[in-house]
């Protein structure tokens, strides 16, 4: 891992510019998590890191937004997020999720931003934000807003242009909504997931108003599973329902890897759907 | 490839130092050129915390923290914790709980435990097997670990009141 040159751009504009060259050794540095195991493992050898944490003034805040919901700065270490009142209260299933993501030291530096843009469908943080219907807000002169289930093209595969990053995510109001992420580890306790799960729904009384189903790490991609949706959606909350949402969100594809084969992803797929249904309403029993 | 190499300075331990790296070199390789033993680097990953380092207060794997980026910091070591000679609330808890065998693992446990107890002078059980579930023993110390800390955190909160 040696012979990049490493760089510290002021602002994000200024890094997108010195990223944008056209050459795909160039990449944005911010925790460096991530990118220092692909270094070290000789998976990755950069020509350029273009480090973001100079522009962290500008950019790790956490502020409501006027419509209920909060606007999360890129730049906003896990750890933060983890502990920051507004989001605590907004959508405490983050805090939940943080405390088996990785260890204090790796949430400390880790940032949001870098976790969203990395691409690895085995992390918590993108399903768990995908089922709160968050949006990530990119910098350049071409920002736009992009959902963050909409943010994966393949493994390790974001949309992301050359030189197009993450500024900020915004998360919307949670009223109504609840939401759980469940992660499936087949090895030890702190492994890599076989599977994530992350569900949000919103019900009316007891019936299932709206609601989202996100799959990930069992498959290339982190995947919203609009057929599972499809069976909850003007359902009455409860362990037919749930039932029958598992089954059909067997359907997505999964793939092998050393957690386990694909059939036995699939059967997870279906037992943790259901499980994640029934502890976000506390229906259905559990 | 061709080497990089940049000068840094920081302050370790209380005391200002300043030394030409290589660009890729991560903070556990700079301590080790500077005589500090303490982080050490086993599994590379930010899984194990053996190489836990103290950066402006907050806890990092030193494995994942390019050198570079220190410069300028304060970077706060096992060999801080007695450098005035004495060890410790945390240091002398460990020992008397008898939370280390080899011994591999121990500055890393030390200094997250002092993170954790600075944050929460009064962890459940449940709280410390949380905060230090990113640290590994081979020994399998964990039990006395735990004691440690309670006793630590216990002798620390009487010197508080004191």
């Amino acid at each position: 891992m040696r012979g990049f040159e490493f760089l510290r751009p002021g602002t994000l504009n200024e890094a997108s510019a010195l990223l944008a060259t056209g050459d795909a050794a160039a990449r944005p540095f911010a925790g460096g998590t991530g990118l220092m195991l692909m270094m070290k493992t000789g998976v990755f050898s950069p020509s350029r890191l273009v480090c973001l944490r100079q522009t962290e003034a500008e950019h790790r805040a956490i502020t409501p937004t006027g419509d209920g919901g909060a606007r999360i700065g890129a730049l906003a270490s896990l750890s933060q997020i983890e502990h920051d009142p507004l989001l605590c209260r907004l959508a405490p299933v983050i805090a939940r999720t943080m405390t088996t993501l990785a260890n204090v030291r790796v949430r400390n530096v880790a940032r949001i931003g870098g976790t969203l843009a990395h691409g690895d469908p085995h992390m918590d943080m993108p399903p768990t934000l995908a089922a709160l219907r968050a949006s990530v807000v990119t910098s350049g002169t071409a920002s736009r807003t992009v959902p963050v289930e909409a943010l994966y093209a393949g493994y390790y595969e974001t949309i992301l242009q050359p030189g197009e990053l993450i500024s900020a995510v915004l998360l919307p109001d949670q009223t109504g909504w609840h939401s759980v992420y469940l992660k499936c580890t087949t090895r030890s306790a702190d492994d890599w997931p076989a599977l994530g799960v992350a569900v949000s729904v919103r019900m009316d009384g007891t019936t299932i108003t709206d609601s989202r189903v996100i799959i990930s790490a069992a498959t290339e991609k982190l995947t919203r599973v609009a057929a599972a949706e499809a069976v909850l959606n003007g359902a009455t909350a409860g362990l037919a329902a749930f039932t029958a949402a598992g089954e059909a969100a067997r359907a997505v594809e999964t793939i092998e890897d050393a957690r386990g084969s694909a059939a036995y992803k699939t059967e997870l797929v279906g037992v943790y759907v259901r499980r994640a249904l029934q502890q976000a309403t506390g229906a259905g029993g559990n | 490839m061709t080497e990089v190499r940049c000068d840094i300075a920081f302050t370790l331990n209380g005391a200002p130092v300043a030394l030409n790296i290589g660009g890729h070199e991560n903070i556990v390789d700079v301590l080790k050129r500077l005589g500090l033993s303490g982080a050490r680097e086993s599994c590379g990953q930010g899984l194990c915390g053996c190489c836990t380092v103290i950066i402006d207060g907050v806890a990092e794997s030193g494995c994942l923290t390019l050198a570079q980026l220190v410069d300028g910091r304060s970077v706060q070591t096992i060999e801080g914790l007695d450098a005035d000679g004495a060890l410790s609330p945390v240091q002398q808890a460990f020992i008397d709980a008898g939370a280390l065998q080899c011994g591999f693992c121990a500055p890393g446990f030390v200094l997250m435990s002092h993170q954790l107890l600075a944050a929460n002078p009064d962890p459940s059980e449940a709280e410390i097997r949380d905060y230090l579930s990113g640290n590994l023993c081979r020994c399998a110390t964990y039990p006395e670990i735990i004691k440690a800390v309670r006793l630590a955190a216990s002798r620390m909160r009487a010197a508080q009141a004191a």
